[in-house]
């Protein structure tokens, strides 16, 4: 490895909110710090108080709809001005950009910027007119990175079409060997359905399991939904069906020693997301613990599970289809084990070791005739014809 | 009067304009020196490795001559002939390890292993290049910078054959 570095990273997103970008940006400062470099982290904060001591607070994040979900981004003015303190008192050599197309701080930071700077694009959605509206705006911006990183092929090719560039794939990073040697526990096996997640929310799509379980329930009587995570169980189980109630179990909040048994226990692990979903970040762990995924078809886990090698996938908002997956691999313990087998080798890849290495060897391609961190200056031709160093 | 304001605006707009459009293109000019830079040390180092598997047990005498052959071919070539010595590194390398003979020996592994480590570091230093090239083509070919020549002297960068298909 390189000589230790001055590493800024920007998380775009409130850092005490829950999400796949938080997650990937604290797990790569822990990892980088762990590795000797320094590393400071600037994001939207809620809550100062609470914060590690690697973190840097741009402001509190505004809540406001973008792209179909509520965003909590920060932008304006104030946090420009900090922006641009954190970039000129932090003495990077390189900036690590996150989501710079989403008009939150790391656009800001792009903005400001000048220097060896790497952005990482997480979300996979469909043609967007608005984002071609905003491309005249964005790409000057864009173009400065030295390098762009995309989380998936489906983030690669969102890019590719909404801002004409090319990413490197670089998937996101999760701890395997955590999930590695779960226990296979009675309580959770036989014709269990596995879930994780904030199942109160509607995009996670648990409604569609529900609507998909009556018909699961006819070929596999004794079939149980294990439901883990957090949220009002009380409040939501009221709102099943009475028949289905008694199949549901909610367990609530769980440890990663459980969720480890858990995924190895259960039947087959599935993931009705209905979109917003940028990797899949979920599916990755499952694999790694040995569970058989099915998986709806949105682009984030479609191509998470190479179109269907190392996972069940089935037209997502189908409840139909979802029940015809289930049903052939509840009946076919053969074809489950092939599943699981081949999905733990491939989620290998996605250990942070492998992945946060990766991405240091795209910093050191950045670093190459590169002299640090500064603030832009619009300058730069001026002087370049006046002949001072710019380098 | 309202009219010399409005000129007067436009001047300072259009000096702006022109100031951004140039620090734009010195820029992406920037990245494409850059990313060059990094990719060409990374073909060095590709053809010191390759010189040093030529002198280890991997290569037989006659591949081994002809991968010597190859990597001073790749390390000395000029500009005009580099894409052709790189494509050329990159057949002789594969000729030799593609062949499916088996490989003992903890230094010749080693070998190996870095090989296959710069080749991937090789493969994402070609994207950034083709990346940076392409994108500066594509600014290059905008009206105002054609008119008022903001690229100055500073040549069209071009995309080396070699960048399709090395290994």
């Amino acid at each position: 490895m390189l000589s230790k570095l001055r590493i800024g990273l920007v998380c775009p997103y409130g850092w005490d909110t829950p999400g796949g970008v938080q997650n990937h940006v604290r797990d790569l400062a822990e990892y980088l710090i762990a590795k000797g470099h320094y590393v400071s982290v600037l994001t939207p904060v809620i809550d100062e108080s609470a914060i590690p001591d690697y973190v840097v607070s741009a402001g509190k994040p505004i809540a406001i709809p973008y792209n179909g979900a509520v965003a909590r981004i920060l932008f304006g003015p104030i946090a420009f001005a900090r922006v641009r303190n954190w970039i000129s008192e932090g003495n990077f050599d390189l900036l690590h950009l996150h989501e710079p197309a989403i008009p939150s701080i790391s656009l800001l930071a792009c903005w400001a910027a000048e220097g060896p700077m790497i952005g990482t694009f997480h979300a996979a959605a469909g043609r967007q007119k608005v984002i071609f509206a905003l491309g005249p705006i964005l790409e000057p911006v864009i173009e400065k990175l030295s390098a762009r990183i995309a989380v998936s092929e489906a983030a690669r090719e969102t890019l590719a079409e909404h801002l004409e560039t090319d990413a490197v794939v670089v998937p996101n990073g999760i701890y395997a060997d955590r999930y590695r040697d779960g226990e296979k526990l009675k309580k959770w096996s036989g014709n269990t359905i596995g879930f994780i997640g904030r199942f109160e929310e509607p995009r996670k799509g648990l409604a569609i399991l529900l609507e998909a379980l009556p018909i699961i329930a006819r070929f596999a009587p004794d079939v149980r939904v294990l439901v883990a995570g957090p949220g009002d169980s009380k409040e939501f189980s009221e709102a099943i069906d009475p028949q289905l109630r008694h199949r549901f179990e909610f367990l609530g909040r769980i440890s990663e020693k459980e969720k480890a048994d858990f995924l190895s226990s259960i039947a087959v692990y599935v993931a009705p997301n209905t979109g917003g979903e940028s990797f899949g970040i979920i599916l990755a762990e499952a694999l790694a613990g040995g569970a058989t995924v099915v998986a709806s078809d949105i682009p984030a886990f479609d191509s998470l599970l190479g179109h269907g090698e190392f996972g069940a996938l089935f037209e997502s908002e189908n409840p139909q289809e979802l029940a015809k997956v289930v049903i052939d691999l509840l009946r076919n313990p053969k074809r489950r084990t092939d599943l699981s087998i081949r999905g733990k080798a491939y989620a290998q890849r996605f250990n942070w070791d492998v992945v946060a290495e990766d991405i240091f060897s795209i910093y050191e391609m950045s670093l190459v005739g590169n002299s640090g961190v500064r603030l832009s200056s619009e300058n730069r031709a001026w002087n370049r014809f006046l002949g001072r160093d710019t380098n | 009067m309202e009219k010399y304001f409005l000129l007067i605006f436009l001047i300072l707009f259009g000096a702006w304009y022109l100031t951004y459009s140039a620090t734009r293109l010195d820029r992406l000019h920037h990245r494409v020196e850059t990313s060059w830079a990094n990719l060409d040390s990374l073909l060095q180092k590709r053809a010191a490795v390759a010189l040093e598997i030529a002198k280890s047990k991997i290569a037989d005498p006659a591949s081994a001559l002809i991968l010597t052959a190859a990597a001073r071919g790749a390390r000395d070539a000029r500009m005009q002939n580099r894409s052709q010595a790189e494509s050329g590194l990159s057949g002789a390398l594969g000729l030799l390890l593609n062949d499916g003979h088996l490989v003992d020996g903890l230094i010749e592994k080693e070998l190996l292993q870095e090989l296959s480590e710069l080749t991937n570091k090789i493969r994402v230093a070609i994207a950034l290049h083709v990346d940076a090239v392409s994108r500066t083509q594509m600014v290059r070919t905008k009206k105002v910078n054609r008119i008022f020549r903001l690229a100055g002297r500073a040549p069209l960068p071009v995309v080396y054959e070699f960048e399709a298909d090395v290994l």
